[in-house]
C-alpha cells in the first residue's frame, strides 16, 4: 500500500494534484468549525471539477467551491445562506440555474451514511420519524437509494435505512499531526473522524506538524491513524477565516466580507479572483491579507493557551528487567536464564 | 418602574424560562444559547447544556458564532461525536431543544429548506441540519420565529410538529408519546399548542402588540387563549445578565452591524 509510516509531508498543491481527481466524490471532513480552507482554495485553483461534494454543514467552503464551478452534485444537511431574503449565495443561484443537483438529509441521517461507510457496513439504521417529511419523500440523484425501508428481523418493525457513503477523497483540517499522518483533533467533534475514515483517500492539512512522540503520549486525541492517510500538509492559518481551537478565533469581519460578496455572482467572482485565484498559496493569501489590513486583525485573533490536563500514560515499569538486570518475576539475569535453558536441553543447536 | 429592556432581551428571557432545573437541553445558536446561559445562571443551575456538534455540558462565556463553537467556553465536560449526540436524543435523554423557524403551519410542522419548488427554489433556506431529528425525539421543543412566516401549507415539510393535528403524531407510532413542539416564540407573542387539537393558539402577547397585529401575519383564524396573558416584564437581574453576557444580542443584528461598521471605520482612521 505504501501509506504506512513513511513521511507524507507535501504542499497543498502536490497533495491536490496527486490525490484529487475530476469527478471524484469528495467529502469536506470538517463540520462548521476549523474547515480545510486552504485545501478548498487549492482545489479551486487547480480548476478541478465534476465533484459530488459531501458536506455535513456547508459554510463558506461549499459556496466557494460552487462559485468556482467545481460542484455538480451536493449531499448535505445544511448550507449557510448569505444575504437574508436578498440572495442565498452560490447554492441558491446554482439551483435556480439548474447547474447543481442536491440531496438533502438531516444531520443524523447524513452522519449515519458516513458511520456505515467507516465501519464497512452497507447501510445504517436511522430514526423512523423521517418518513413523514419531504426529506424522505423528495429525492434527487440518489432516487430510491436515498432511503430504503426494511423490516427489522428481530422486532418485525419497519426500519428506515440510509446507504453507506465511501467517498473517493476526504479533505480535512486538524490542529496537529505528525509527518506520517496521525491526525489529532479536539473540541467539537462533529462528524470529522467518520468523514475521514469512510473515505478511500485522505488529505490532512494541519496547523502544525509535531513530533511523533507528542502523538504517542496523547493517542486519545488522534482521530485518523497514519496508515489511512495519503498526504500531510502543514498550513498555519489553514482554516482562516474559520477558527481552530488553541490557535485562532474566527475572523468575523473577513468572513462577513465573503458573505456580503456572495450575495451576487459578480461579488463572489471578484472575491474569488482576489483571495483564491489571486494568491498562489496560503502564504501569498496571508501576505495579501496583511497588505490589505495590516497585522493587527490576525494578531487579535490568536488564541491564549488553555491546556488540557495531561492524561497520565505512565506505568510502573516499561521493561521486564529491573535495574540490576534481573527479570522481575524470576529474579534471574538473561545469562542465568540461558544457562538454565542449556542445562535442561531445551535449546536446538 | 422596572428597568428598561429591548425586545431581544424580552425574547431571550422568555425563552430561558422554558428550561427547568435538572433538564438536558439542546441549544441552537443565537437567542437559545444566550437563553441557556441565563437559565443556568438564574433558574436551572443543574441543567446540562449541549449542542449537536457533541459539546456536552458547557457554559457560554461569550455569544456563540455557531453550534460547534468551543471557543466560546473554557472547555466543557464531555466531547461526543455528532452521531452520538443524536442517538442520545433518540434514546430519550434530551428534555428540551430549541429550533428556529422558516415556515410554520397551524400544527407546528416546519420548513427550513426552501421557498417555492424544492428543485428550483425561489429561496434556498439552510436545510434541516439537526432540526428534523431533534423535534422528532426531544421530549419538548421550543420554536423561535423571527424572519419566518405562518403558512397554510408548507412549501417543503422539513420537520414534524403535530402532523395533521389531534392525535396524529402519537398515532403514527414514529415518535415518543407526548413529544412535539410546546411553545412558539415570535417577536409579537407566545403561542402554545392545544392539548386536544394540537392547533397553535396565542397564549401571551408582548408589550405594545395587539391580537389584530398578530392575526395579520396568520392566514387562518387564530385561536386565542381565554385568559390571554401579557408577557411578563423581565427582572433587573435577568436584563443585567443578558446585557453583560451578550450585549450584541441585546442590540439585535441590525444595530450591531451598524455600530460595528462605525467602529471599524473609526479604527481605520486612528
Amino acid at each position: 500500500m505504501g501509506i504506512n509510516n513513511e513521511n507524507k509531508v507535501m504542499t497543498a498543491k502536490e497533495a491536490v494534484e496527486r490525490f484529487v481527481n475530476d469527478g471524484d466524490e469528495l467529502i469536506i471532513g470538517n463540520y462548521t468549525v476549523g474547515t480545510c480552507m486552504e485545501l478548498v482554495f487549492e482545489i479551486c485553483r487547480q480548476r478541478k471539477k465534476g465533484f459530488t461534494v459531501y458536506s455535513q454543514s456547508g459554510i463558506l467552503d461549499v459556496d466557494i467551491m460552487i462559485n468556482a464551478g467545481c460542484v455538480d452534485r451536493l449531499v448535505t444537511t445544511y448550507v449557510m445562506r448569505s444575504g437574508g431574503k436578498k440572495g442565498g449565495g452560490a447554492l441558491e443561484r446554482a439551483l435556480q440555474a439548474g447547474t447543481i443537483e442536491i440531496e438533502d438529509y438531516t444531520n443524523y441521517n447524513y452522519n449515519a451514511r458516513l458511520v456505515a461507510g467507516m465501519h464497512g457496513f452497507s447501510f445504517m439504521q436511522v430514526f423512523e420519524g423521517i418518513m413523514v417529511t419531504d426529506i424522505f419523500k423528495k429525492r434527487s440523484f440518489l432516487g430510491d437509494d436515498k432511503y430504503r425501508v426494511i423490516t427489522c428481523p428481530y422486532t418485525g418493525k419497519k426500519v428506515v435505512t440510509v446507504p453507506a457513503a465511501n467517498p473517493d477523497v476526504c479533505i480535512v483540517h486538524v490542529p496537529r499531526a505528525d509527518k506520517y499522518g496521525n491526525a489529532q483533533y479536539w473540541g467539537a467533534l462533529g462528524s470529522v473522524a467518520a468523514a475521514a475514515l469512510c473515505s478511500k483517500r485522505i488529505i490532512v492539512s494541519c496547523e502544525e506538524i509535531v513530533e511523533h512522540d507528542i502523538i504517542k503520549s496523547s493517542p486519545h486525541l488522534t482521530i485518523i491513524p497514519a496508515f489511512r492517510v495519503n498526504a500531510v500538509v502543514e498550513v498555519p492559518w489553514g482554516a482562516h477565516p474559520t477558527e481552530v481551537l488553541g490557535y485562532y478565533n474566527r475572523d468575523r469581519s473577513f468572513y462577513g466580507m465573503f458573505i456580503a460578496a456572495n450575495v451576487t455572482a459578480d461579488g463572489a467572482k471578484s472575491w474569488l479572483d482576489e483571495w483564491v485565484f489571486g494568491c498562489e498559496d496560503r502564504k501569498a493569501y496571508l501576505d495579501h491579507y496583511v497588505e490589505r489590513f495590516g497585522t493587527g486583525p490576525l494578531n487579535k485573533l490568536r488564541a491564549k493557551p488553555l491546556y488540557s490536563a495531561p492524561a497520565d500514560y505512565g506505568a510502573a515499569f516499561t521493561s521486564v528487567w529491573d535495574n540490576a538486570g534481573r527479570e522481575q518475576t524470576l529474579g534471574l539475569t538473561l545469562q542465568e536464564i540461558e544457562t538454565i535453558l542449556k542445562e535442561r536441553g531445551l535449546l536446538y543447536e | 418602574m422596572s428597568k428598561g429592556y429591548t425586545l431581544n432581551e424580552l425574547l431571550i428571557i422568555t425563552c430561558a424560562k422554558e428550561i427547568k432545573d435538572y433538564e438536558n437541553v439542546i441549544l441552537g445558536v443565537g437567542l437559545p444559547t444566550t437563553a441557556g446561559a441565563l437559565a443556568k445562571a438564574l433558574y436551572a443551575p443543574h441543567a446540562t447544556l449541549m449542542m449537536e456538534s457533541g459539546i456536552i455540558d458547557f457554559e457560554p462565556l461569550v455569544p456563540l458564532n455557531h453550534i460547534a463553537d468551543a471557543h466560546s467556553c473554557r472547555g466543557f465536560s464531555c466531547a461526543v461525536d455528532l452521531f452520538s449526540a443524536f442517538t442520545m436524543t433518540y434514546r430519550g435523554f434530551v428534555d428540551v431543544c430549541f429550533l428556529g423557524v422558516g415556515q410554520i403551519d397551524k400544527y407546528g410542522n416546519l420548513n427550513t429548506t426552501c421557498i417555492g419548488d424544492y428543485y428550483r427554489p425561489s429561496l434556498r433556506l439552510p436545510g434541516s441540519g439537526g432540526a428534523a431529528d431533534f423535534i422528532s425525539y426531544s421530549k419538548r421543543t421550543v420554536l423561535t420565529l423571527r424572519g419566518g412566516e405562518f403558512v397554510e401549507k408548507l412549501d417543503y415539510f422539513t420537520s414534524p410538529g403535530y402532523l395533521d393535528g389531534g392525535d396524529s403524531r402519537d398515532r403514527s407510532g414514529l415518535f415518543p408519546e407526548g413529544s412535539g413542539p410546546t411553545m412558539l416564540l415570535t417577536t409579537k407573542g407566545v403561542f402554545r399548542f392545544d392539548d386536544k387539537t394540537k392547533e397553535l393558539y396565542l397564549s401571551q402577547i408582548h408589550p405594545g402588540v395587539t391580537v389584530e397585529d398578530i392575526q395579520k401575519d396568520i392566514p387562518w383564524e387564530l385561536k386565542v387563549a381565554p385568559h390571554l396573558k401579557h408577557t411578563e416584564a423581565p427582572s433587573k437581574d435577568e436584563i443585567d445578565f443578558v446585557r453583560h453576557l451578550a450585549p450584541t444580542e441585546s442590540l439585535g443584528r441590525a444595530l450591531t452591524m451598524e455600530l460595528s461598521i462605525k467602529a471599524n471605520l473609526k479604527r481605520a482612521k486612528d
